[in-house]
């Protein structure tokens, strides 16, 4: 795939990266304050705060109709908020004097005029930003699309218009980009391109926050985690944090489950029958577990980890089977 | 707001429907234009006469039209296509985007009825040349119309860019657009004739030259005696129905959340 090379080459066409490097400082360029968000009966978003460091890669995760979209809308100056605040780079978006250059930004349902070709598409978008038309040459390579630069939009498939909206999100160069379920209508083959190309952007020093309803597309690729669901945070933690919480459940193997459950249950642990010799222990470590059988007498003949995913988490977080099929 | 205007016009250049609409607008005045001057010595007045080569020759109205449903087309169509959005993000400020939109349209707008005035001069003329009669229209008068007709199809489609984001549903507009020049103005101006000046299309046509209710269909064709608006009068009028329009539009739809 070009697109790979292309990638490889964004150090001159993303200018400025180098500098950006150098604005490392972990200080909140995204925040969000008590925002609501109410549509006639239907609360969307409620109360939701947060923040985004700079320079980070935050997943912003949650099921379909978290109220993540709303939210990005909202962040973006597109809806407007029954209450709360938002800022970039501490201010309101609608107040960012050239904000294009600021924030690139890719929503779902926002496609081009589809009677326009790409290029035409990225030629007004560019002179809105006003920058310079080299840069729509640089973009469309970046993004694979050269070839089909010249077709219209209403002819793209749905992964063909998740690269132009890549390519329009990045034409002026922003520091901060916020993608909205980008991985959609990609292939196999294009996700793992779209990982690589966000690896690359936050290697510039770029901060950036991108939606998903699934964990697993963005785990490789994000520091942190912002996580909501029925409209309200969830979690926000960084990814080795909720990592953690992944490995904590402990399988034990013993002649006396019942005794050994009441006794992890006086020390604040938590312990579940798994079958007629197991016990599945959350909130207590190895060793807690080995001493107190050890005093007690019981006898155990096997401990296991279990290796909990990051999906499992996710799903107790968000805590809604319904959505158990479509996360999986 | 000039690089706004020029995003727009950019806008307005990549659109195939932009053309489509100028080659309508061309092609039905042409049509129009040699009808009239068919007609001209039975039910008009023949075309070797100032009144006859005139009506010949002022037939914009319906370029000044399809410069309107333009304009409800580039503003509606942005929330037909989602586009709003990327709109939206690269210019927050949306009285600052409809005013462009306004401006740009109006440009192209007035090409349409430029185009339509020579267009229709040039088919009145060659009426006149087939049958070997003088020019009794002066090129003044003739330079005049087609400028009116600029000016007319001009203020007509910033007119439809205010409609286009009120309204927001872009088959509504488009027919809303037909039926008011087509039904309702031929109506109203011919049952009030009070009011026939002071009817948006209708002042529009004046402004290039057409007689006041000549610009009406159907039956409710009628050349009135009545005096149309003068023409800074009549520009005034369009210019306010369109101000109010895209005011009423700035403080409603446009304000609306683009979901």
């Amino acid at each position: 795939m070009r697109a790979a090379a292309a990638i490889r080459g964004t150090a001159t066409g993303l200018a400025g990266a180098a500098g950006m490097k150098g604005r490392l400082i972990m200080s909140s360029v995204i925040e969000v304050r008590g925002l609501t968000k109410r549509f006639g009966e239907v609360l969307a978003v409620d109360r939701l705060s947060f923040t985004v460091e700079r320079g980070t890669v935050t997943g912003f995760l949650g099921p379909n109709g978290a109220g993540k979209t709303t939210t990005l809308r909202m962040l973006l100056g597109l809806v407007t908020p029954s209450s709360g605040t938002t800022a970039i780079d501490g201010r309101p978006y609608r107040e960012l004097p050239e904000p294009r250059h600021v924030v690139g930004a890719v929503l779902e349902a926002s496609n081009p005029y589809p009677g326009r070709t790409a290029v035409n598409h990225l030629r007004i978008e560019a002179l809105a930003g006003d920058v310079p038309r080299a840069r729509v040459d640089e973009v469309l390579d970046l993004v694979d699309l050269t070839e089909a630069a010249g077709r219209r939009v209403g002819q793209y498939s749905l992964g063909m218009r998740q690269r132009l909206g890549l390519a329009t999100a990045l034409l002026c160069d922003p520091e901060i980009l916020i993608l909205d379920e980008p991985a959609n209508g990609l292939d196999p083959e294009g996700v793992h391109w779209l990982r690589r190309l966000l690896r690359q952007l936050a290697g510039e020093g770029r901060t950036v926050l991108v939606s998903s309803h699934l964990l697993a597309e963005v785990a490789q690729t994000v520091d942190s985690v912002v996580i909501m669901d029925h409209g309200r945070l969830v979690t926000q933690a960084r990814l080795d944090e909720l990592t953690e919480r992944a490995t904590q459940a402990i399988g034990v193997r013993t002649p006396r489950p019942v005794q050994l459950a009441a006794l992890l249950a006086e020390n604040g642990a938590s312990a579940r029958l798994a079958g007629p010799d197991r016990l599945e222990v959350t909130g207590a470590s190895g060793e807690m577990i080995g001493t107190l059988a050890a005093e007690a007498a019981i006898p155990i003949y096997e401990t296991t980890t279990e290796a909990a995913g990051l999906e499992d988490v996710f799903l107790q977080l968000t805590g809604n089977s319904a959505h158990q099929e479509v996360i999986r | 707001m000039t690089r706004l205007v020029r995003v727009e016009l950019l806008k307005l250049r990549t659109m195939r429907v932009t053309y489509g609409l100028l080659a309508a607008a061309v092609a039905v005045t042409a049509l129009f234009s040699a009808l009239e001057a068919s007609q001209a010595g039975r039910s008009v007045p023949p075309v070797s006469t100032a009144a006859g080569l005139g009506d010949a020759t002022t037939v914009s109205g319906v370029a000044m039209i399809l410069a309107c449903v333009l304009g409800v087309i580039v503003t509606s169509g942005e929330f037909r296509h989602t586009s709003a959005t990327l709109t939206y993000l690269a210019t927050p400020d949306r009285r600052r985007v409809l005013g462009a939109k306004a401006l740009a349209t109006a440009l192209v707008g007035a090409c349409y009825g430029l185009a339509a005035g020579i267009v229709a001069t040039a088919v009145g003329l060659a009426f006149l040349a087939g049958h070997g009669d003088r020019v009794t229209l002066g090129t003044a008068t003739m330079i005049g119309h087609i400028a009116g007709a600029g000016a007319g199809a001009a203020l007509l489609a910033a007119l439809g860019v205010g409609l286009g984001s009120l309204i927001r549903a872009q088959l509504a507009g488009v027919i809303g657009v037909f039926v008011w020049c087509m039904v309702i103005e031929s109506i109203l101006g011919g049952s009030l004739s009070a009011i026939r000046p002071y009817l948006p299309y209708t002042a529009a046509t004046t402004l290039g030259g057409a007689k006041l209710g000549a610009g009406a269909f159907g039956p409710g064709y009628s050349v009135s005696s009545q005096q149309a608006l003068p023409f800074l009068a009549a520009a005034a009028l369009v210019a306010a129905v369109a101000a109010a329009l895209s005011a009423v539009a700035a403080r409603t739809t446009v304000r609306r959340d683009v979901t």
